[in-house]
């Protein structure tokens, strides 16, 4: 096959529909080097479960219930749900050494590992006890995660930003548009366009016409 | 294939063929610009006479009072303003003197100039199709 050819292919597809997802991103460095375009691995099969039915968000405090950490509460750090992964913070770790060079052998870390969404559960919040998860609909209509044992509710955990910006706690700077005044509507629908309606605001009198121009 | 799978599983043979041919690029007889309009008219003494009219000029209005600024509070809230779709701008613009030519009995479908509706772009400085303005 030709060299352009193979490049474009290459290029094309992203991610073929047999990559294998792992914890770094697709994107990053490492990822490339543990699934360069070529490579072939053995298939992971991964039970397929639908976008509905996926009960742990990022945020939640979960239980462990198999595996080195078993029993314990940890909070979610990272969801992979092409493979159905979940990422606790601090818990099921192994050790590695980090940024090795020359003589030195590195930084000595814990590096979490993933772990399934079946060896997991959610915890009830006021009982801190695991229990399964359904899905129901409130009087309201909204639809929540429900303990299944007691039948409390389970909120959503709370959005934080990666940057660690808490939008209410935001102090404006010199440059920054304060939300009244982004929220004020000053738009006037009109058929004008808006250089009819600048040249007509700065009193721009433009009497020369363009050159007829074809194009095909 | 497969010789050229084997390469391709550590480092991918030749040159970029499909990469963009830049003025950066080539010989230095090479000449390509970058897209940067022109500003004049270069002579055949070659000699470049510019062109005020060609020599884009900014037109500052005056800020006094203007509040808005480059960057927006993360205060800020979702908006809850809908994107403005050409159905909208007719039934809050055109809709309102239609129904009232009507119900007056003035209305005239030959005359429908008066609502802002072009008949032809032709004699129009920004023309909305061909689009002969940069926005």
């Amino acid at each position: 096959m030709r060299l352009t050819a193979l490049l474009w292919m290459a290029a094309k597809s992203a991610f073929p529909h047999d990559y294998r997802y792992g914890t770094n991103r697709p994107w990053t460095i490492a990822a490339k080097r543990l699934n360069p375009p070529g490579k072939k691995r053995r298939k992971v099969f991964v039970e397929p479960i639908a976008n509905e039915d996926w009960h742990v968000l990022r945020g939640d405090t979960v239980e462990i219930l198999s595996g080195k950490d078993k029993g314990k509460q940890g909070k979610v750090s990272q969801v992979i749900r092409r493979r159905n992964w979940v990422m606790l913070e601090g818990l099921n770790t192994h050790y590695r050494y980090v940024g090795r060079s020359g003589d030195y052998r590195g930084t000595y870390i814990a590096s979490e590992a993933p772990l399934l969404l079946k060896d997991v559960t959610l915890i009830d919040p006021t009982d801190r006890k695991p229990t399964d998860i359904e899905w129901r609909y409130t009087e309201e209509g909204e639809r929540v995660r429900v303990s299944v044992r007691t039948g409390r509710i389970i909120p959503k955990p709370v959005y934080q930003r990666k940057d660690g910006i808490i939008p209410q706690q935001w102090k404006d700077g010199p440059k920054d548009t304060s939300p009244e005044d982004t929220l004020q509507k000053t738009y006037m629908p009109s058929l004008k366009t808006l250089e009819e309606e600048v040249m007509e605001k700065l009193n721009i009198q433009e009497d020369r016409k363009p050159r007829k121009s074809y194009w095909y | 294939m497969g010789v050229l799978s084997a390469l391709t599983r550590g480092l991918l043979r030749g040159a970029d063929r499909m990469a963009e041919f830049t003025s950066k690029r080539g010989p230095r007889t090479f000449y390509k610009s970058r897209g940067a309009r022109p500003t004049g008219v270069l002579t055949s003494s070659r000699k470049f006479i510019p062109v005020q009219a060609m020599i884009p000029q900014f037109v500052v209005p005056n800020l006094e009072g203007f509040n808005l600024k480059p960057y927006v509070s993360y205060k800020t809230p979702a908006g809850t303003e809908e994107p403005m779709t050409p159905e909208k701008l007719f039934s809050q613009v055109v809709a309102p003197q239609i129904e009232r030519d009507i119900e007056e009995g003035v209305f005239n479908k030959e005359n429908l100039e008066k609502y802002g509706l072009e008949k032809t772009q032709d004699g129009k400085l920004f023309k909305l199709y061909p689009k002969n303005f940069v926005r």
